[in-house]
């Protein structure tokens, strides 16, 4: 091997990468951060505020019921989602000459377009001309997702999991067809029972992969805008109003670009916390 | 634990059009070790997997004592395996493993743990018993595999899959040792998989040499050494493998190209003459051969003395041989030999 060398013009080599961060990441982040300790009133007149929107952030009722709502969505998506994932993994045939097919068909709501996917249910679920809304309507179950707030967040969860789920199907395919088969030989021989199998060999082995869905789901869930924006608008009232709409909502509707941009650092590091704290509590502690 | 008996067993994967294993039959003591040796694509995992209940036979009948298992799967056959690589739940520790066997089998706990320390102690594990089996090594981890399949007491037969494969090199020969040592004092019937004559050899009592989804021949280590049944056989065990040259039998002798190499009584014709390099010589005539080179592999009376490889007709043939070889012509004769028919030994 050769002997070390040291040569501080090695950390020229770095700069491009320093340029493309700066440019893609920090400099638009420290925008915001300007932006969120002024108030702006127009291009030329603004006024030093401090930390007063984040203050106000902080105390604001109804960002508290949105994040609440945020985190209640992220939750029922992720226990809905992982389980039911793994579910179909396992009923996907490993050998078959089908299992392309199969896997390419499973990706395709992978492929909608966010807004696309909104649209779909949207129409999907309406309680006049949708297959889904006409048909329950039909079946005499009073089905309308712009009045009934339960409706509404079933409508949205279901789109999710309509869209999502087979993100963490594929992952868990990847992961237990990454499984020897002596393994299930083995198991065979032990007299392994079926639930035992997928304890003691399946969910250990699908453990890194699946650790990426849940933090791949949990990011993503917690970001949604698109979707229900365009399927309920975030009502009925606010029953549907997520963090991000109502970043928007304060930013480009009522232009309080000062208070949004605090709350958009606020967001961006919640979003940050608690995947850090999912790593470090889950991911970390691999052995 | 019991005898094995296969009967004509054949099968076929579904969707292959040839047998993977045709009418095949084989006895196995019982409390013997058993060699199944032949190249990758033989037939010896199918073989395995028919054995354990993995597979059942599309035809034919296979025995564990008295009892008729053809057609009983797996889990109700008793049979344990261990694999080329060391198969552990990933999240159970040491003992927890070796017990997963005892407890699916209706055992109360505290009597399986008890019979779990018994292996252990046997294989000298019993140190680790409380660690996770991540962290151990690969040769900790093949133990505990091997403890595993040896944890039930009835096990009706225990198969090993090239089972110091994944082992380093310096520790195989402690693996052998200590699983020769269980095997002696367990009593239990195995039959060993492997491709490495070496291992084969030295492991079992008795060895199958496996070739095409048949068995060529079954015998001791030093029959199938010494008395191969077929060229294939003679062809593959030892080392070098056993020498053979086209020949025709004429006027009461073995004869290459017209030259006599052997006095025979067999009946005249084709044939081919097989001789292992212990058995033949370097001499002033006898078949002409161009030496090629030389590996000596010790030294006896002040002379280098090894295996000389020859030259004939374009055939590669090894015979032993001592002094200073230098490459050139020369000729070999046989001291004694045995002769072919259509990959069959008549003499």
């Amino acid at each position: 091997m050769l002997p070390e060398q040291h040569n501080n013009r090695a950390w020229f080599a770095v700069l491009p990468v320093v340029f493309i961060v700066a440019f893609s990441g920090v400099v638009p982040l420290m925008t915001v951060v300007n932006y969120s300790v002024q108030d702006i009133l127009d291009v030329n007149t603004r006024f030093f505020v401090g930390f007063d929107w984040y203050r106000d952030a902080l105390r604001d009722e109804r960002l508290h019921e949105a994040f609440l709502r945020q985190l209640m969505f992220s939750f029922t998506v992720l226990i809905v989602e992982v389980p039911l994932g793994i579910l179909v993994a396992r009923c996907i045939s490993r050998s078959s000459r089908w299992t392309p097919f199969v896997l390419v068909l499973l990706a395709v709501p992978l492929l909608v377009p966010l807004n696309v996917v909104g649209t779909i249910w949207q129409i999907f679920a309406r309680g006049d001309i949708g297959l889904l809304g006409a048909a329950l309507n039909g079946l005499g179950i009073e089905f309308n997702y712009t009045q009934v707030p339960l409706h509404a967040w079933i409508t949205l969860v279901l789109m999710d999991v309509w869209h999502w789920t087979s993100l963490v199907v594929l992952l868990a395919f990847a992961g237990l067809s990454a499984i020897p088969p002596v393994y299930y030989q083995a198991a065979a021989l032990d007299g392994a029972s079926r639930w035992q199998i997928f304890r003691h060999i399946e969910l250990p082995h699908l453990r890194s992969v699946l650790l990426i869905a849940v933090l791949l789901r949990l990011m993503d869930s917690l970001m949604i805008y698109t979707e229900p924006l365009v399927l309920t608008g975030g009502g009925p009232g606010n029953t549907t109003t997520f963090l991000s709409q109502y970043l928007a909502t304060m930013a480009v509707g009522q232009f309080d670009l000062g208070p949004a941009a605090a709350f958009s650092v606020i967001y961006f590091l919640v979003i940050l916390l608690l995947c850090w704290l999912f790593h470090t509590m889950v991911v970390s502690r691999e052995p | 634990m019991a005898a094995i008996e296969l009967s004509g067993v054949s099968f076929r994967y579904p969707g292959s059009t040839g047998e993977a294993i045709e009418n095949l039959s084989l006895n196995v003591d019982d409390k013997a070790t058993h060699a199944l040796l032949g190249a990758s694509g033989a037939g010896k995992t199918t073989m395995l997997n028919l054995l354990s209940g993995l597979l059942l036979p599309t035809s034919g009948r296979i025995l564990f004592g008295d009892r008729d298992v053809s057609a009983v799967p797996a889990a109700k056959r008793n049979v344990a395996q261990v694999f080329q690589f060391p198969v552990l739940y990933p999240r159970m520790n040491v003992l927890e493993n070796l017990v997963f066997p005892l407890c699916n089998n209706g055992w109360k706990k505290l009597d399986a743990a008890a019979r779990a320390l018994e292996i252990a102690k046997e294989l000298g594990i019993e140190i680790v018993l409380e660690a996770n089996v991540s962290a151990l090594t690969l040769f900790e981890r093949q133990l505990v595999a091997i403890g595993r399949a040896l944890v039930r007491p009835d096990v009706a037969l225990v198969l090993l899959d090239e089972p110091l494969t994944s082992v380093q090199p310096e520790l195989k020969w402690r693996l052998r040792r200590t699983l020769r040592k269980v095997q002696a004092d367990l009593g239990v019937t195995m039959i060993y998989v492997t491709h490495d004559q070496t291992e084969a050899l030295t492991f079992a009592s008795a060895v199958s040499v496996m070739h095409g989804g048949h068995i060529l021949q079954t015998g001791s280590p030093m029959e199938v050494h010494d008395h191969p049944e077929h060229e294939y056989v003679g062809f593959f065990i030892g080392s070098p493998g056993m020498n053979f040259v086209k020949a025709e039998v004429k006027r009461g002798a073995v004869r290459v190209n017209g030259t006599a190499l052997a006095s025979t009584d067999h009946a005249e014709g084709e044939c081919t003459v097989g001789f292992r390099a212990d058995w033949a010589m370097l001499a002033p005539d006898g078949l002409p051969v161009e030496i090629t080179g030389f590996r000596p592999d010790a030294v006896q009376n002040g002379m280098p003395v090894g295996i000389a490889s020859l030259k004939h007709d374009g055939n590669r043939l090894h015979v032993r041989a001592e002094g200073l070889i230098a490459p050139g012509p020369s000729h070999v004769q046989l001291k004694h030999h045995m002769l072919f028919r259509e990959g069959r030994r008549v003499a």
